[in-house]
């Protein structure tokens, strides 16, 4: 879709191409397996039967970045294993969205002023999208979060140019 | 057997060095001169009385004028448990740069005190002489300084990576602007890392195996 990618004007047929696309991206969330501390306990909870992730159509997380488009951070990222978080964010293909899971990966949590070796939010390594703050946040917090990320899909534009899509991108070609 | 007969049996070794017994803590230990160490952990080990098979944990703690090192050592078989101390006496103005503690190795009494011991070297700073394989274990092999020390200055950021909560993140950086000032001692801009010697060049004290690739490849991680 790159051509047409926020070209086309912003009227009714494309608005709803536009939904028809956003409704298949969010109603598909392809996670990546991927856990680093504690958070990624109740990360696992929430794939699991209990709480089922799979009712959002996100319950399947695939083995490799490049067959995934979210990225759930969850537990602390240190200076060894901010470069690899980078890394692994670099290898998805767009759309790509990232969830910051718990204190640590949203702004340092307990290690903000005395972890020396700990990154202070993963938003300094990699853009993030929806911020899920908790010691680890509760199974439905999570969810919630995914919610919030399928209601941010939803408002994307794919092929309309819509106006605060064309000022952010002209701004950014200036 | 209690620690007062470890210690008895380790003195009757003819193992020089060993110190009185400590009861007045709560877990008694044993003060032993660092040149005497593997011979009283190797005794430790063979003895059929002692028979120490498990090495617990090596520790150290940074304290005003030494380091010291504690080592808990215990018998599956015998169910008895000892712990052994060494004391590195801190030199005239002995700093995070130019003190480095060395203390003999005992990975070759039990290897579980190779990873114990690199943990020591990669936090605190104490060398352990004659260590198969005297490498970092947990912070990235270009780290600069050993961050459990009293006087560790906190890095800004550890190659491009920013490790500060002020910090501008790496994907709206700005190459053009200047550098932005900087809350902690260490001054923004001023690296924190140096770059990581090439994997052949490192030296491997007595033939140590490592897990890392032959070269490094250009903008491999």
């Amino acid at each position: 879709m790159g051509l047409l990618n926020n070209t086309l004007p912003d009227i009714a047929p494309v608005k709803g191409i536009d939904a028809a696309v956003n409704w298949g991206r969010k109603s598909s969330l392809w996670p990546m397996t991927f856990g680093i501390a504690c958070c990624a306990i109740e990360m696992m909870a929430v794939y699991a039967a209990t709480f089922d992730l799979d009712r959002y159509g996100a319950g399947v997380p695939r083995a490799t970045p490049r067959q995934s488009d979210l990225i759930i951070v969850p537990g602390t990222v240190n200076a060894k294993m901010a470069v690899r978080v980078r890394r692994l964010y670099d290898q998805m293909s767009e759309p790509r969205y990232v969830i910051a899971m718990g204190a640590c990966v949203c702004g340092g949590g307990p290690y903000v002023k005395w972890g020396y070796n700990t990154v202070k939010g993963v938003h300094k390594i990699i853009p993030v999208d929806i911020f899920v703050p908790g010691c680890p946040p509760r199974p439905e917090a999570l969810m919630d979060g995914i919610l919030k990320l399928r209601e941010k899909i939803s408002r994307q534009a794919v092929f309309a140019r819509r106006a605060e899509t064309a000022r952010l991108m002209d701004g950014r070609q200036a | 057997m209690d620690e007062k007969a470890l210690h008895s049996k380790l003195t009757a070794s003819g193992v020089g060095g060993v110190g009185e017994l400590d009861e007045s803590a709560k877990d008694p230990f044993v003060v032993v001169e660092a040149g005497s160490l593997v011979a009283a952990m190797t005794f430790l080990r063979d003895d059929p009385d002692c028979r120490m098979e498990m090495c617990n944990c090596v520790t150290a703690t940074e304290r005003a004028d030494a380091m010291e090192l504690a080592y808990h050592v215990s018998s599956l078989s015998k169910h008895h448990s000892l712990t052994l101390k060494v004391s590195c006496p801190r030199p005239e103005g002995g700093d995070h740069d130019s003190w480095h503690p060395e203390v003999p190795s005992i990975a070759g009494v039990w290897s579980a005190a190779n990873w114990h011991e690199r943990e020591q070297w990669d936090l605190l700073g104490v060398k352990f002489t004659g260590h198969p394989d005297h490498r970092r274990i947990l912070l990235p092999e270009e780290w600069i300084g050993h961050p459990l020390r009293k006087d560790f200055v906190y890095p800004t950021s550890a190659g491009e990576i920013p490790l500060e909560l002020d910090a501008i993140p790496m994907y709206e950086r700005d190459e053009n602007a200047p550098a932005p000032e900087s809350t902690s001692e260490r001054k923004a801009g001023e690296p924190l890392t140096q770059p990581p010697a090439p994997f052949s060049s490192r030296p491997l004290a007595s033939g140590g195996k490592t897990c890392e690739p032959d070269a490094p490849k250009e903008g491999d991680h």
